[in-house]
């Protein structure tokens, strides 16, 4: 840890022939993000994740040091001469896309498919590694037998780059998956290689979000990658619990086709559960309510105005009270309402019936 | 005896240091195999994810999870034995359910075949037998040894046989000095780790008696999983206590109170000798609470692997007694400040420490003298394949490889010539031609693109065809690829493929061009050292033997 006294000082190195300023304890690839005009490429980085080090892409040259270090798992010290971008990085870095391509069923995926989809398709395009070199046997297996209605497991794409691994043990705390075997033969898998449902999987999607090659892909999403039109991404808050998770809605026209965790979302970073992540069918379902109905002396339901149906409900209310007494109303505000709506349940029920029996639906 | 519960054994366990490995053996030991249940009941005890724990034990060759699990046989084909007839050899076992497992360590009297607790060597399923590892030969050479210098005195094994012949004194003399005066001694006898990576041990000690945080500790690393070495084996069965010796002393130089012995899997009757040893050291009191009557403690424990190569890599062994995934750990921080628990560790080879204790013994100057002209000490070399005296022998650092071979092992076989050597193993890729002519030492070795490391050296004739015997090498390396870092995961299967005929372009440049591309980037980029050894058995392949490898281009075409 940096002590106080050496947080207050000006810490520099030199990158790319410019010196460049940094805080204890950042890694050399945070510096570069700061510094470096050119992106330093990653696939296995996930910025609230641990810095890892598997794919090796991000390396940087170091003057003293022989063979070129992770930027993400080495530390910033004071006076180092780092390079991020030689000819000879530039060189290995378009080898290793190459071999990750090779490993692959294919590079081009739906940018439905999750949030960090894009990943491994754009840096093979960079580094134009679409060579077709290193061609041999394909690493991962797919699981097309998991009947889970969410999170779609092609394993065919995956790379093991292990950040939904961690994702699902860092960020959620679920550590519903993990890595079986061992070298090319790795699997992503669960408890004794089941089912998502069989296992501690809450179903939050957040390893779909940061894999970066579309294995692990977005199930419901992607019912809809056939509907003509571009993605339009909406920002907004997650219309479930009082967090207020920020969410990009995916829209194609008029269709609402997916969720997207913002990552800059102030209360959430990135992070949903399965509600916000998948629960939104509602919005667009055909059973919807469009209007307000109101029940006929018949029994049926037919629509009605808001003025109409608003006149009806006071009069049940004012009925109820009257004939039995102000105790037999009992309101439950809903869990997915925000607060000040909340607050506006227990003012309605408290100063116009002058009773206490209120609650909330995530205590009931 | 009543057969212990599930909860009986997590209970026996589960309050003792770098409790998994154990925990899971003595599974192991009772049904064969590791259960489903077992795995819940396991993870609930020690609370673990199933996940991780699943996967972890996925991770390690000879886990099993099915019956009929340890009680199949499992025949190494490493290297040498598959010059000898391993594949026959497991064809003839197949009907009992035999598998290959990789290089069990015993090139010097192949074929191990494991089953259950025992390991048998044969050539033949009608020849397997139970036998102990084969002594050094005596020194052909009449140099001055270090570790094998008292070890073919009979009884050297027991307590009683190695303190006459001069053990538990080099201790006796440092525990009467202060700790950073053995240090001082280790350091000035020139001593570097005798596991490959040639660190000088007196630095390391002295970085982990600097090191803030307590409790230190000492691990032996017996994980002598290298193809073509079983130094270390011989060392622990037949001078168990030198190794215990050497890592006491290597406590008390750094202060550390807590020790671990992790044994590879494939040694099973080594670990009951090391059990023994253990057992005799804590009851002399050179083990345990006040040792000579100082206030200075230390606990020593013997922990065994479960069959993964990558647990040889220090910071994976570490991984591994902590019950983590046995990936390597990103460095720096080194083990020296962020060991076993991420407190400061010594991580020494077995070698390393049998030749401190030797060196407490008989000083530093003495071990100085060993080497040849400017080089410090002695090296066990592991040697086997196509030579006529396989075995270990301990060389003088600077030796002529010629005369290892030729004067002290007795050359190739009647009639034949040598055509080429591994080198660390097979980590240190081939020497061949004018490659023949180093000397035992990292600069003249280096200076040929290769390594001595762990001293491993595995001898081909004339008559082996180099494509496969670089084939063995490279599947071995794909095999035990941990899978963290992509150069090393996709390159090790990649040159496998290539080597193996079944993939990749048929023209002979393109393939030489891919080959060097990937041995490149594999070299470079790799977190750890298998990623960056691998590649050196293609880049020697390719130099010595462009005629054997544009046959094979052509071949597979």
């Amino acid at each position: 840890m940096a002590t106080i006294e050496n947080s207050t000082q000006t810490l520099t190195l030199t990158m790319n022939g410019t010196e460049v300023t940094f805080s204890p304890g950042e890694t050399l690839y945070e510096v570069a993000q700061r510094h470096v005009d050119r992106d330093v490429p990653t696939l296995c980085y996930d910025e609230r994740l641990e810095a890892f080090g598997a794919c090796r892409l991000c390396v940087v040259e170091v003057e003293g040091i022989r063979n070129p270090v992770a930027s993400c798992t080495t530390k910033a010290t004071a006076g180092m001469v780092v390079k991020t971008h030689t000819d000879g990085l530039e060189a290995h870095r378009r080898t290793l896309l190459e071999m990750v391509a090779s490993e692959n069923r294919e590079i081009d995926v739906d940018p439905l498919s999750g949030y960090a989809s894009q990943e491994m398709k754009t840096l093979v395009d960079r580094y134009e590694a679409r060579t077709g070199r290193f061609q041999g046997k394909q690493s991962g297996k797919s699981r097309p037998d998991d009947p889970n209605p969410f999170i779609k497991r092609d394993y065919d794409l995956c790379i093991s780059c292990y950040r939904c691994v961690r994702v699902c043990a860092e960020q959620e705390g679920d550590y519903a998956i993990s890595v079986a075997n061992r070298g090319f033969e790795t699997q992503i898998t669960t408890e004794f290689g089941g089912f998502l449902k069989d296992s501690a999987c809450t179903f939050c999607g957040q390893c779909i979000q940061t894999c970066p090659t579309g294995a692990l892909a977005d199930h419901k999403a992607l019912r809809s990658k056939d509907v003509p039109g571009e993605v339009k991404k909406t920002r907004t808050i997650c219309p479930y619990c009082g967090v207020g998770c920020s969410v990009d809605l995916m829209s194609k026209g008029d269709k609402l086709v997916g969720v997207l965790p913002a990552m800059d979302g102030p209360a959430n970073l990135g992070a949903l559960c399965i509600k916000g992540q998948f629960a939104y069918d509602f919005v667009q379902h055909s059973e919807r309510l469009s209007t307000p109905l109101v029940r006929g002396d018949d029994g049926v339901l037919r629509p009605a105005s808001w003025d109409e149906a608003l006149d009806r409900a006071a009069q049940g209310f004012k009925d109820a009270a009257a004939n039995h007494g102000e105790d037999s109303i009992y309101a439950i505000a809903s869990g997915r309402a925000p607060n000040e709506a909340a607050y506006l349940t227990q003012k309605f029920i408290r100063a116009t019936f002058g009773t206490s029996q209120v609650d909330n639906c995530s205590r009931a | 005896m009543n057969t212990p519960s599930n909860q009986e054994l997590i209970a026996r366990w589960k309050d003792e240091e770098a409790p998994l490995l154990p925990l899971l053996h003595a599974f192991h030991d009772r049904d064969g195999y590791l259960s489903d249940e077992t795995l819940r009941d396991v993870a609930q005890g020690l609370r673990l994810s199933l996940a991780d724990l699943y996967g972890t034990v996925t991770f390690y060759h000879h886990f099993s999870r099915f019956p009929p699990g340890q009680a199949a046989p499992r025949v190494c084909d490493g290297p040498v034995c598959s010059l000898r007839g391993a594949h026959d050899l497991i064809e003839a076992l197949r009907k009992d359910g035999a598998t290959a497992m990789p290089c069990a360590g015993r090139c010097d009297e192949p074929i191990p075949v494991l089953e259950g607790d025992k390991v048998f060597v044969g050539l033949t399923h009608d020849s397997l037998n139970v036998k102990p590892s084969p002594l050094p030969p005596k020194n052909p050479g009449g140099t001055e040894e270090c570790v094998f210098a008292s070890i073919r005195e009979p009884g050297r094994s027991t307590l009683d046989g190695y303190r006459k012949t001069g053990g538990y004194e080099g201790l006796e003399r440092a525990l009467k000095s202060k700790p950073e005066e053995l240090v001082q001694l280790i350091t000035d006898s020139g001593l570097a780790g005798r596991g490959g990576a040639g660190f000088p041990t007196g630095r390391k000690w002295k970085a982990v008696a600097d090191a803030p945080g307590t409790p230190k500790t000492i691990v032996c690393n017996a994980d002598e999983g290298e193809p073509g070495c079983f130094k270390d084996r011989v060392l622990m069965d037949h001078d168990p206590h030198a190794v215990i010796e050497g890592m006491i002393l290597a406590a008390y130089g750094t202060g550390a109170t807590r020790g671990f012995l992790y044994l590879r899997y494939e040694y099973p009757e080594t670990e009951k000798i090391l059990e023994k040893a253990t057992e005799e050291a804590k009851s002399a009191g050179f083990l345990g609470e006040k040792i000579g009557g100082k206030d200075f403690t230390f606990h020593l424990s013997v922990r065994r692997g479960a069959g993964a190569y990558i647990c040889g890599e220090e910071t994976s062994l570490l991984n591994s007694l902590e019950g983590k995934h046995p990936f390597p750990r990103n460095r720096p921080p080194f083990p020296v400040t962020h060991g076993y628990e991420d407190l400061p560790t010594v991580v020494n080879n077995v070698e390393t420490l049998a030749s401190a204790a030797a060196i407490a013994r008989k000083g530093a100057d003495w071990y100085q003298g060993l080497g040849m002209g400017e080089h410090a000490g002695t090296k066990l070399i592991s040697l086997s394949g196509d030579i006529r005296r396989p075995g270990n022998y301990e060389v003088p650092i600077g030796l002529p490889l010629q005369t290892l071979l030729e004067d002290w092992a007795g050359g190739a076989p009647e009639g034949r010539t040598i055509q080429a050597v591994t080198m660390a193993g097979l980590s240190g890729g081939f020497l061949a031609k004018d490659g023949l002519g180093v000397t035992l030492d990292e600069p003249s070795i280096r200076s040929k693109s290769s390594f001595l490391g762990a001293g491993g050296i595995i001898v081909y004739d004339d008559r082996r065809d180099m494509v496969e015997a670089a084939q063995v090498a490279m599947q071995f390396f794909a095999h035990e690829s941990c899978g963290k870092c992509f150069p090393c995961r996709i390159g090790t299967q990649r040159l496998t493929e290539r080597l193996r005929g079944d993939a990749g372009p048929r023209e002979l440049e393109a393939w030489r061009t891919e080959v060097a591309d990937l041995g490149r980037t594999m070299k470079s980029l790799s977190a750890c050292g298998l990623g960056i050894a691998a590649p050196l058995i293609t880049e020697s392949l390719v130099r010595y033997f462009p005629e054997q490898v544009a046959r094979h281009v052509a071949a597979a075409q």
